[in-house]
């Protein structure tokens, strides 16, 4: 079976975008994906995206670095079990400020590992079919097609108002 | 900000990044030499014994302390301006909420490095790393010093990666736009960024979760360091309005430093149409809410010392105001409270002079805030047969000269081969006057 031929849109408004997926949606063209210069929500709310899962990986980081906080005053308290002015070896609210601490460190590295395993990070194979201009001013649709169907996807793109780019087809993405 | 366009707005900010000419080098080298001296007078110490600076009985915390409790606020406003001014949706804060995370960071670092200082045996500072000890003793985290370690360490991992993650995009911009060597760096520094919508469904809720993080942390942050005082039973410390108090300061001062840093970041890089004069409004009004709350805590603090008829704290604020030390109480509160009700006058927040003079006013005013809580507390304590004054010496100054240098010769470096405002958040205020996942 020939490779599929790959297409960008090249669009300099979000509406214009909007409505490309749209109608990308009801054609025989594969959608591929959207690179924008800055998040939208009317192309994300077009797009019908779930919700991401990054926040499980805040949630976990925070709920392991309250523990490890709480564990690692308790523990070096306890290597020294000597009561000094009556003060309990294990004494929770000072003890507050290292868990608060560790906890908002877990729940960042959390978020951290969640944004790279999330969006597939630090990677070289997002540069497959992708044009610069979009980290600027444009708005990039990328779709695929047939081989057969490469002229109807070029003149679907223009008539959206958009700039076309076709892309040679890549067979081995390159990977970092 | 009609005249701007996404295309403007790369092509003004990409500028600031072309090779820098003789001058700009002539600066760095400067700052460098400052920074040299710095280092100089560190290694003296070190070598010599932690005598050679003013710090002796009863006033052991100088300006080591003074100087971390200084560089520690003025990080604050970084965290305020890129996280909370974020979650409030106050889109002016984003042509200067690079400039104010990069200040963050190098804040901290710089704050960081004095407590290394103070402890003149430099390197026994595992000491306050959770390891056992050669007698297998462990750190005690009752203690408010190991609360500060926790909390400026984490301080400076999360507003660093804070920093990093928010500037991925704009690494992603530069890379696009360059050649050669550069464009190899830029490609590895944004780690494939390509703005797919994939990657912004996840980056922006990301992003959302550490402005969310970063809030209580930078509230606690400077919390744990006024307890580093307020903890101990010193007079004119042990009180409970210091951590409201300190971060209050904190804010204050590190907005201050963003009008310092700004001003001429504005001029230089021709950046009028992006941080314009309505952004540098908003930061004056800013300084003359958080010093009328500096205000209120002074008065605060005499009305306690009245209130409690404690004859100690009595005489502690008696002689703040009176004492050996008043000219610093004077400057205080004159610097802090006072000139920045200036900024009440539109002519004086919308001069670019006035601005600026106000803003190094305000830093000079909350230098010596520190020096009269922390040098004034225990100089003026209980028995006044122990009482003592202190007077920073030359290696001292030759320090604090050294961190200032070291600040100021990060930030430069930064502003000429980094891009200093953000370019994705910038297009989003064009677009539609939001933020990151607004």
């Amino acid at each position: 079976m020939p490779p599929k031929r790959h297409i960008m849109g090249l669009f300099k408004s979000e509406d214009k975008v909007v409505a490309a997926i749209n109608a990308l949606k009801q054609s025989s063209y594969e959608f591929i994906r959207v690179n924008t210069p800055i998040p939208s929500h009317k192309i994300m709310d077009a797009l019908k995206l779930k919700s991401s899962q990054v926040g499980w990986f805040t949630l976990c980081g925070g709920i392991l670095g309250f523990i490890a906080g709480f564990a690692l005053a308790i523990f070096t308290a306890t290597r020294w079990n000597l009561i000094v002015s009556g003060k309990p070896i294990i004494a929770i609210i000072p003890f507050v400020v290292v868990g608060f601490e560790v906890t908002i460190l877990g729940a960042v590295f959390g978020n951290v590992i969640g944004l790279l395993t999330q969006t597939r990070l630090p990677s070289f194979r997002w540069f497959k079919y992708y044009d610069a201009r979009c980290s600027g001013e444009h708005f990039g649709v990328l779709a695929a097609c047939e081989p057969m169907q490469e002229d109807g996807l070029k003149d679907f793109f223009q008539e959206q108002g958009a700039e076309v780019r076709i892309f040679e087809t890549i067979k081995e993405s390159p990977q970092l | 900000m009609p005249r701007l366009t996404f295309t403007s707005l790369d092509q003004t900010i990409l500028n600031t990044l072309t090779p820098p000419k003789r001058y700009y080098w002539g600066i760095v080298f400067l700052l460098f030499l400052g920074v040299m001296l710095g280092a100089s007078c560190w290694a003296y110490q070190i070598f010599t014994g932690i005598g050679v600076g003013g710090q002796n009985n009863p006033v052991a915390w100088g300006t080591y302390l003074i100087n971390f409790v200084f560089w520690v606020g003025i990080a604050h406003s970084g965290t305020l301006i890129s996280a909370i001014l974020h979650l409030f949706r106050a889109g002016w804060r984003n042509p200067i909420a690079r400039a104010a995370e990069t200040m963050t960071v190098f804040a901290v670092c710089v704050a960081g490095l004095f407590p290394f200082i103070h402890l003149g045996r430099a390197w026994q500072v595992y000491y306050m790393l959770p390891l056992p000890n050669q007698r297998l003793l462990w750190p005690n985290f009752l203690s408010p010093l190991m609360f500060d370690v926790i909390a400026i360490s984490t301080y400076l991992t999360v507003s660093s990666l804070f920093w990093y993650t928010g500037m991925l995009p704009d690494l992603a911009a530069v890379r696009d736009r360059s050649t050669g060597t550069r464009h190899k760096i830029f490609k590895y520094l944004s780690f494939g960024w390509t703005g797919a919508h994939e990657q912004w469904r996840h980056y922006t809720r990301g992003y959302l979760f550490f402005a969310a993080l970063a809030t209580p942390l930078v509230i606690s942050v400077h919390s744990v360091v006024s307890w580093d005082f307020a903890l101990g039973i010193v007079p004119g410390w042990h009180t409970t309005i210091f951590a409201p108090y300190f971060v209050a300061g904190a804010i204050h001062s590190g907005l201050a430093m963003v009008l310092t840093l700004m001003i001429p970041l504005r001029k230089l890089f021709k950046y009028e149409d992006i941080i314009t004069i309505e952004v540098l409004q908003n930061v004056a009004k800013t300084i003359v809410l958080t010093g009328l709350i500096v205000g209120l805590a002074y008065g605060t603090e005499y009305f306690i010392a009245w209130y409690s008829h404690n004859s100690i704290e009595m005489e502690q604020f008696r002689w703040r105001a009176l004492g050996d030390y008043r000219w610093g109480f004077f400057f205080m509160v004159l610097c802090n409270t006072l000139v920045p009700l200036l900024f009440l006058f539109r002519k004086v927040r919308t001069t670019i002079v006035s601005l600026f003079v106000i803003s190094l006013i305000v830093n000079f005013g909350m230098w010596w805030e520190r020096f009269v809580i922390i040098a004034g507390g225990v100089a003026h304590g209980f028995a006044p047969h122990a009482w003592g004054l202190y007077a920073p010496t030359m290696i001292e100054y030759g320090i604090m000269l050294g961190a200032f240098c070291l600040f100021f010769f990060l930030f430069v470096l930064f502003a000429k081969h980094l891009p200093s405002v953000s370019m994705t958040e910038m297009k989003e205020t064009i677009a539609e006057g939001a933020g990151h996942a607004a």
